[in-house]
């Protein structure tokens, strides 16, 4: 959870019904000045937390927060930066133009709001290319655009939608880096992804949404130390395994082990235990140990665990 | 990229959270990116030519009316060519595709995640729409009369610039009603152009051409203009007959200076207005509301 002194979205028991179809229900969380993931299928309710979190949609029940202020009103627009995930802009201008347009309506005067454009969008590697029209930029451009009116105002909350979408590795990983130093700068930071592994790389916590309801929230270790049923599963690699089997298989906190065409599959159910243990035996362990590498610890694994 | 994009508001002097703009200014700034945008519309870019275009086939149509007069002629070409045909359907067709398009393809919701109030983005983009179809159809209109005056044996006696800038007026006048609609059925319907279609086929050509008597005709636009038209222009009966064939009270075509830009209820000018500010209002009360989605409309 977030510190509740820094706090730049807060949904309170929040409900939303289409008619007669809820699309989230009574969904509370917090993000403070951290970034936090977003994870959910497709058609769970993302959508609309998103746009509840940048007022586009009333609550049916509970408040939604930005800085303490209805999400609906101008005050908390003035803190939203939005990075949506469709893909059309204002094809027949440039890109600086456009996110300059954008800051005009922030009450940044015209020279300054293109300067502040132009700085933008050449801190997000478009510097060379902002001038021409957009309808002529590639699906990477088109989102450093997106990306660049959604943080030129300087936001105190930023809520990026499928972010990563159509970068390439380079940028990608440049995208993280400036993601992940967001909030050293008072920014807030929702976002979400398909990518697990990349937004696992880049989020201090994850919330999970499925079937409208709020399924976890928290670090992704922790989540996956509260799935108790659930046994942890590692990867091993190294010398005399049958011999390793054997042992292992007499440990207390190792469910079971299974061969592998070059290694051994452990299960367990202690795993903070097994790694003291492990660390002895792999040191003194003839032929050496060359990896033992966790198969489900990480964020896809978690998240499948806990919507199955 | 870098990671110096969120900055500290100190590093460049502006404010963390600027405030947002008022509405005047709003309204100004939607305006002014709308007539940037319309700028690039394929139907303002082939403007150009629809005019040489028109020029030359009113002046070729021009020399087989010999037996016409050049005042005449030019009033039922300006009338039915331009103030019932071209400048309601430009009007509607850029007005519509200039919010509804918007509301469509989605981008509407970058304007509205700014910390500005949703009616001046709507208002501003009725004055440019308004301000490019009032100039389209001036445009226009001396267009044909330089087609028509290049006929000089039409003018007998003499070329009379005062039917110019009737129609100039009228077309004006109609410009901003027909983008106050054009708003208007954007904002409230899902398919705002199959319902221009039936506002100026059905309610214009019909509503429009019934019975004095009957009310609904204050309810269109085409009406308020023609009478606002034969009050400038005063024409004889044969050609108030031309412009309004329908009307079957005879004291309405010869009866000139009755009063239409009065401002006093029932007056054209003021029907007008009233529609005007009705479809303004109708359509800013749906496009500030906070839910408001191309999938909920209609």
């Amino acid at each position: 959870m977030s510190d509740s002194h820094s706090i730049v979205l807060e949904f309170d028991s929040v409900t939303k019904w289409y008619g007669s179809v809820a699309a989230l229900l009574d969904v509370s969380f917090q993000v403070g000045n951290e970034v936090v993931g977003l994870v959910g299928k497709n058609g769970v309710g993302k959508s609309t937390l998103m746009k509840l979190a940048v007022g586009l949609l009333d609550p049916s029940q509970g408040a939604v927060r930005v800085c303490g202020s209805d999400a609906t009103t101008r005050e908390s627009r003035a803190r939203i930066g939005f990075c949506p995930d469709f893909d059309r802009l204002y094809e027949p201008i440039s890109g600086v133009t456009f996110v300059a347009w954008m800051l005009r309506y922030h009450g940044v005067a015209g020279r300054a709001a293109t300067e502040r454009a132009e700085e933008v969008l050449t801190e997000l590697g478009l510097a060379e290319n902002m001038h021409r029209p957009i309808r002529e930029y590639s699906k990477g451009m088109r989102q450093r655009v997106r990306l660049g009116q959604a943080l030129s105002h300087r936001p105190q909350f930023v809520l990026l939608d499928e972010p990563m979408t159509g970068l390439d590795p380079v940028a990608r990983a440049e995208l993280a880096d400036l993601i992940r130093g967001l909030p050293q700068r008072g920014v807030g930071v929702l976002v979400s992804s398909h990518v697990l592994h990349e937004l696992e790389a880049v989020v201090d916590r994850v919330v999970l949404v499925h079937q409208g309801r709020l399924l976890a929230d928290g670090k992704v270790d922790t989540l996956r130390d509260q799935l108790p049923e659930r046994p942890h599963r590692l990867r091993l690699k190294g010398a005399r395994l049958r011999e390793l089997a054997s042992q292992l298989t007499a440990w207390p906190e190792v469910d079971g082990v299974s061969f592998l065409r070059d290694g051994l599959e452990i299960s367990l159910s202690g795993h903070g235990a097994f790694y003291e243990r492990f660390s002895d035996l792999a040191s003194d362990w003839q032929g050496g140990v060359h990896e033992l590498i966790p198969l489900d610890d990480d964020l896809a694994a978690v998240f499948g665990y806990l919507v199955e | 990229m870098t990671t110096t994009t969120n900055s500290g508001p100190a590093e460049s002097g502006m404010p963390r959270t600027a405030p947002g703009l008022s509405v005047l200014a709003t309204t100004l700034e939607s305006a002014r990116q709308t007539l940037v945008m319309l700028r690039y519309r394929r139907i303002l870019l082939i403007a150009p030519i629809a005019l040489l275009l028109l020029f030359v086939i009113t002046y070729v149509l021009a020399g087989t009316a010999r037996s016409s007069n050049g005042a005449n002629l030019y009033s039922v070409f300006a009338w039915w060519g331009l103030a019932t045909v071209i400048v309601p359907w430009v009007t509607l067709f850029l007005g519509v595709q200039a919010v509804h398009g918007e509301l469509e393809d989605r981008t509407s919701q970058y304007l509205f995640l700014r910390p500005v109030s949703r009616v001046p983005l709507l208002l501003g983009k009725w004055l440019a729409i308004a301000t490019v179809s009032s100039v389209l159809g001036c445009c226009s209109a001396a267009v044909l009369f330089a087609a028509v005056a290049g006929r000089e044996d039409l003018w007998p006696d003499g070329r009379e610039p005062w039917l110019l800038v009737s129609f100039c007026i009228v077309l004006g006048i109609g410009a901003i009603a027909y983008s106050a609609v054009a708003v208007f059925l954007a904002a409230i319907f899902r398919r705002p152009l199959a319902w221009a279609a039936f506002f100026v086929v059905g309610v214009q050509m019909l509503a429009a051409n019934l019975n004095v008597s009957a009310g609904m005709r204050q309810l269109t636009i085409t009406d308020p203009l023609r009478r606002m038209t034969l009050d400038l222009i005063e024409p004889s009966r044969r050609l108030a007959r031309s412009l309004w064939p329908a009307e079957r009270n005879e004291a309405l075509l010869v009866e000139n200076g009755t009063g239409a830009f009065r401002l006093e209820f029932g007056s054209p000018i003021c029907s007008l207005l009233i529609l005007i500010v009705i479809c303004l209002t109708i359509g800013c009360w749906r496009y500030a509301r906070t839910e408001y989605e191309s999938r909920s409309r209609d």
